[in-house]
């Protein structure tokens, strides 16, 4: 158990808000940017994505604590760092990890000047809040927590495996509108979420009461969701890595999902742009099975009654009745109908100011596109991130500064403020070498110094081929 | 393009290699983690009236009446490996004019004794109830006799007894049970 607990502690304070992808967003020279925004000015004719490098994406954090304050050689005993961390966090503090592979990548340049671009990736999303009131039973016991309610309702968490296939259609409408849309098919691989639960475990010592505690759970309320876990129960652990791929490939729960996006030059050196991603749902109904806890109980501790009784003859099974009491009153249901299931839907937003000598094409001012916007070596601007999540949203905004050095190399700064802290600063760099189209962006640079100090890491790389308009 | 190639990549390895790594830090510290809580949890409790002690049928006392039950999360390994200390509290209140001894007696599943513990029990009257308290903390070599245990008998004992015998003697109890739960390979 202890080994697990240093694994999730360990993983998910090493692995920003998740899937925030605030440097990818708007920076055109990455085909992927499509993906933040179906919307975006596509510069490009054609690109490929190279099969399962073309991005991976990996993001985790934690909003109220570093690795540094619970594994720091600070020479304090860890547990009081533990018990202080327990105390300080909030049950709105959370612990979430983002990682996704793209499989395949592509878009072209139709005739009709549509952009059009699709392909498949896999993702895995985890989030789970504090449960504040749990861990501090679990860390200091009832003794001193008597009268005090523990809340149950703080168990949240959801956990999804699922792989994506996209397809997209880019067009510029007019000379200063760029719209996008997206057509998305999820396959659910796993699925386990426990959200929306409520209740109450009391323990308090009440006058007249049959014994010298009431221990009490109110109006508890408990629910866990799964899809494709309870049929991998019965599998060997070898069997297991053949059977999701088997859902990855349309063998898992469907869903449907759209992504639509728009870039608007609101003068020539002004843009705006929103985006909404993952607007969808997924459709729970293979193997579904649901855990219900319902109901509340009051334990007294045992009743001994005193059955006069002759010699060997047993007395009554008092912790069976107490137990099957206990099951009666708060039942575990296991309910096999399917559920639906919201994706966490993503809204971007942002305004460029663009500045500097402009770059592509001839370098002057096209006089037969005044009024459009043009590209130029330096841009500053803001955007706004949100993710849905199950204690509603997640927001953050961010500062860019964005730079093409040479013809070949483009960069974006962006410093970014959100839950985790108001120190994010962060770096992408985009090249084309060739036909050959490379970018890596990192989060949080100012703790790569020391990894272990900071609350998210996030970090995406891929490589394409690019095909530029002539 | 040599030259060109090589800037990106560069910068890559500035990024990966060179800027991140994890300092100061000692994952050998989740060794020495440990929870510690301390729980609070009812026991038993019984209401004997005073009519318990003399067999009606047969017209003769009944000094001694027992009784049993299960207690299976007390042997459970978790709870064997972790438990430090428990400190059992047992609040008698008596209305029978009679003095008792109580006993508890701790059986394993093989249904031998492991631990066993005595308390005694003032006279009361129906005028004056008495309370009596009774504690006992049980550590050490001791607890490990404890969580061999998986039930409990307790047997009340009154010295002399009559048809006209009136009264109660009520038992509530509870257990602060110290854990230490921490990994033990």
């Amino acid at each position: 158990m202890k080994q697990l607990l240093t694994f999730i502690l360990a993983f998910c304070l090493t692995a920003a808000i998740g899937q925030n992808k605030q440097l990818l967003y708007g920076f055109e020279e990455i085909p992927q940017s499509l993906l933040a925004n179906p919307g975006v000015v596509v510069p490009q004719k054609k690109h490929f994505g190279i099969p399962f490098l073309s991005q991976l994406h990996i993001n985790g954090g934690a909003s109220g604590v570093t690795v540094y304050d619970i594994f720091g050689e600070t020479g304090e005993d860890i547990n009081s760092k533990i018990r202080r961390k327990i105390f300080e966090m909030e049950n709105t503090d959370f612990f979430t990890t983002t990682q996704q592979l793209e499989i395949l990548n592509f878009g072209w340049r139709a005739k009709n000047e549509f952009y059009f671009s699709g392909g498949v990736y896999q993702e895995f999303d985890f989030i789970t809040y504090f449960p504040r009131d749990l861990a501090i039973l679990a860390w200091e016991g009832n003794q001193q927590y008597l009268d005090y309610g523990f809340d149950l309702g703080e168990v949240s968490a959801t956990a999804d495996l699922l792989t994506v296939y996209h397809f997209g259609a880019n067009k510029k409408l007019g000379k200063k509108l760029t719209a996008g849309l997206r057509l998305k098919v999820y396959s659910s691989m796993l699925s386990a979420r426990s959200t929306n639960n409520s209740g109450t475990f009391t323990t308090t010592i009440a006058e007249n009461s049959l014994n010298i505690y009431e221990h009490r759970i109110d109006n508890a309320d408990i629910t866990l969701n799964t899809t494709g876990i309870a049929s991998l129960d019965g599998m060997q652990g070898s069997e297991i890595p053949g059977e999701l791929i088997g859902r990855a490939f349309f063998g898992g729960n469907f869903g449907l999902g759209i992504d639509l996006g728009a870039t608007y030059d609101v003068t020539d050196n002004i843009q705006a742009s929103a985006s909404i991603v993952d607007l969808g749902a997924i459709f729970h109904s293979k193997d579904a099975e649901t855990y219900q806890a319902r109901g509340s109980y009051t334990l007294n501790g045992i009743q001994l009654i005193f059955p006069p009784l002759d010699e060997g003859e047993p007395t009554f099974p008092y912790y069976d009745d107490l137990e099957d009491e206990i099951e009666r009153e708060i039942p575990i249901d296991t309910i096999n109908s399917g559920y639906t299931q919201l994706r966490p839907v993503k809204m971007n937003a942002s305004v460029k100011y663009s500045f500097g000598r402009i770059t592509g094409g001839s370098g002057e001012c096209d006089c037969t596109n005044m009024g459009a916007g043009v590209s130029r070596a330096q841009a500053v601007g803001v955007q706004f991130y949100s993710i849905m999540r199950p204690k509603g949203p997640q927001m953050a905004g961010t500062l860019f500064y964005y730079r093409r050095l040479w013809e070949f190399l483009s960069a974006k700064a962006t410093y970014t403020a959100d839950s985790f802290s108001f120190s994010n600063v962060g770096l992408a760099v985009a090249a084309d070498i060739g036909k050959f189209n490379f970018y890596i962006a990192a989060d949080n640079l100012l703790k790569y110094g020391n990894l272990a100090k900071a609350k998210s890491v996030s970090l995406q790389l891929g490589f394409n081929i690019k095909i530029d308009e002539e | 393009m040599k030259t060109t190639l090589l800037k990106p990549i560069v910068l890559v390895c500035f990024f990966i290699l060179v800027l991140s790594c994890v300092k100061d830090t000692d994952f050998d510290q989740a060794e020495d983690i440990t929870l510690t809580p301390v729980v609070e949890l009812d026991l038993i409790y019984f209401d004997l009236d005073a009519s318990e002690f003399f067999d009606q049928v047969n017209n003769v006392p009944r000094s001694t009446v027992t009784d049993t039950t299960e207690i299976r999360f007390l042997d459970d390994s978790e709870i064997r490996e972790s438990l430090r200390r428990a400190d059992f509290y047992f609040k008698f209140t008596n209305s029978i004019p009679r003095s008792f001894q109580v006993d508890f007696m701790f059986l394993s599943e093989q249904n031998d004794t492991t631990y066993t513990t005595q308390a005694f029990v003032n006279e009361g009257s129906s005028a004056n109830v008495v309370i009596t308290e009774f504690e006992e903390q049980i550590e050490g070599e001791d607890i490990l006799q404890l969580t061999m245990a998986d039930k409990v008998v307790v047997s009340v004992t009154i010295p002399s007894s009559n048809a006209n015998l009136s009264g109660n003697l009520n038992l509530q109890s509870k257990t602060t049970y110290y854990l230490e739960i921490r990994d033990r390979q």
